[in-house]
């Protein structure tokens, strides 16, 4: 059955008002343990301790168990404690008109990100940084610059400081919004005087 | 973050979640790519040998089988400035990229959670180690990582805590010391026996 229109963040909002009620423990005490259970047992999944498979029958047997496990499942809402479901012809939908490929950064230091397949020759981008670790004010712009001086480095992921003009940047406070702020420029100041100043952030 | 030995379950329970997650993204938010991060409920890591199979399952399921855009996050046991830490980081580094990753995004050393334990040479690692893997046979990468896990695996509960940016780096300059540059080519090293070629 085709759907209407395509699903989005809207229809979700919409759709997490009025799904399935359920309570927080029965979807992780009961609802998920036993689905995967099912499903793995269903498609007889056995990875049988690789790292990287090799086994394609296994691999469209382990993505038709996660495409059901989405499908029957669909995803809870924690704030509304409903279940939010999509029908089968909406995510084949999504599948199908993902985004190829797209830009990371601008000018000279821009990167393409695009797709890359099991065993592929081209280097995956590399996004150098902290990864949300926390870093002191003192030395946040330095750490950020020791990422944006390596050139095996793409783009940067960010740390989070621990304190802004010495305050703590409590959630819901002015000093986190400042925070915020002054991660941003100094870290596109970083890549700046490490001579990147497009790298993407 | 899909956790294993969490609510789903073991190793390929948790895949289905992983799968499934990858799917959402792109349906419920339009996403433009998928930031993974398999982790270890025991030691908050995303380089144990479970988490590793989890990432790359998910990773090469995902790559064979939609355009869907993927990226992992790095947490190892170990702090910057010790073996352990590149080694680590060299294991997720070589399944990420030999399962198709598109992002390799970190490494938030000392599993993230220490302040200002993390330094530009464990990304360098990464990146340099993700180069080296581009284009390998999955059955060589396979090999390697078989046996780079086990050098590691056993010092989860007692990983060194390593040391903090400020003792790692003249933090004028922004050049690490002699001493982390050793333990980085001895890592180096490490892997170049393995059978890594750099």
């Amino acid at each position: 059955m085709t759907f209407r229109k395509s699903f989005d963040c809207y229809e979700f909002y919409d759709r997490a008002k009025v799904g399935e009620k359920c309570t927080q423990d029965d979807w992780d005490l009961m609802k998920i343990p036993m689905k995967t259970m099912e499903l793995k047992q269903k498609y007889g999944l056995d990875f049988k301790g690789e790292f990287v498979p090799t086994d394609k029958d296994m691999m469209g047997k382990l993505f038709q168990a996660g495409f059901e496990m989405l499908l029957e499942c669909g995803i809870y809402c924690t704030d509304t404690h409903r279940i939010v479901k999509y029908t089968e012809d909406e995510i084949w939908d999504a599948i199908n008109n993902v985004q190829k490929e797209f830009t990371l950064g601008t000018g000279r230091d821009a990167v393409r990100v695009s797709k890359r397949s099991v065993g592929d020759k081209k280097k995956p981008i590399i996004q150098g940084g902290p990864t949300g670790s926390p870093i002191s004010e003192e030395v946040f712009m330095p750490v950020h610059m020791s990422y944006a001086l390596e050139k095996e480095v793409d783009t940067i992921v960010d740390g989070v400081m621990t304190s802004v003009r010495g305050k703590s940047p409590i959630p819901g406070s002015p000093y986190e919004v400042l925070a915020a702020k002054t991660e941003t420029r100094l870290i596109k100041q970083a890549a700046a005087m490490a001579g990147r100043p497009g790298m993407g952030i | 973050m899909p956790i294993f030995g969490g609510y789903a379950g073991g190793i390929e329970e948790t895949t289905i979640v992983d799968i499934a997650t990858h799917l959402n993204a792109i349906v419920m938010s339009s996403a433009s790519w998928h930031l993974d991060g398999p982790v270890h409920i025991r030691w908050g890591s995303t380089n144990t040998r479970e988490t590793l199979t989890i990432a790359g399952w998910a990773c090469a399921t995902i790559s064979e089988f939609t355009d869907i855009l993927s990226g992992n996050q790095y947490y190892p046991c170990a702090g910057p400035c010790t073996e352990m830490c590149l080694l680590e980081a060299s294991a997720q580094s070589m399944t990420d990229t030999a399962s198709g990753r598109e992002i390799l995004s970190g490494v938030a050393a000392a599993k993230g959670v220490v302040t200002d334990k993390t330094t530009g040479m464990e990304a360098r690692m990464m990146g340099e180690v993700a180069r080296a893997t581009a284009g390998m046979e999955i059955s060589e990468v396979n090999k390697i990582v078989s046996k780079l896990v086990p050098l590691y695996e056993k010092n989860y509960a007692s990983a060194p805590a390593g040391k903090t940016f400020q003792e790692c780096y003249d933090v004028k300059t922004i050049t690490p010391t002699e001493e982390y540059v050793q333990v980085y080519n001895s890592a180096r090293k490490q892997l170049e026996d393995l059978g890594l070629v750099f």
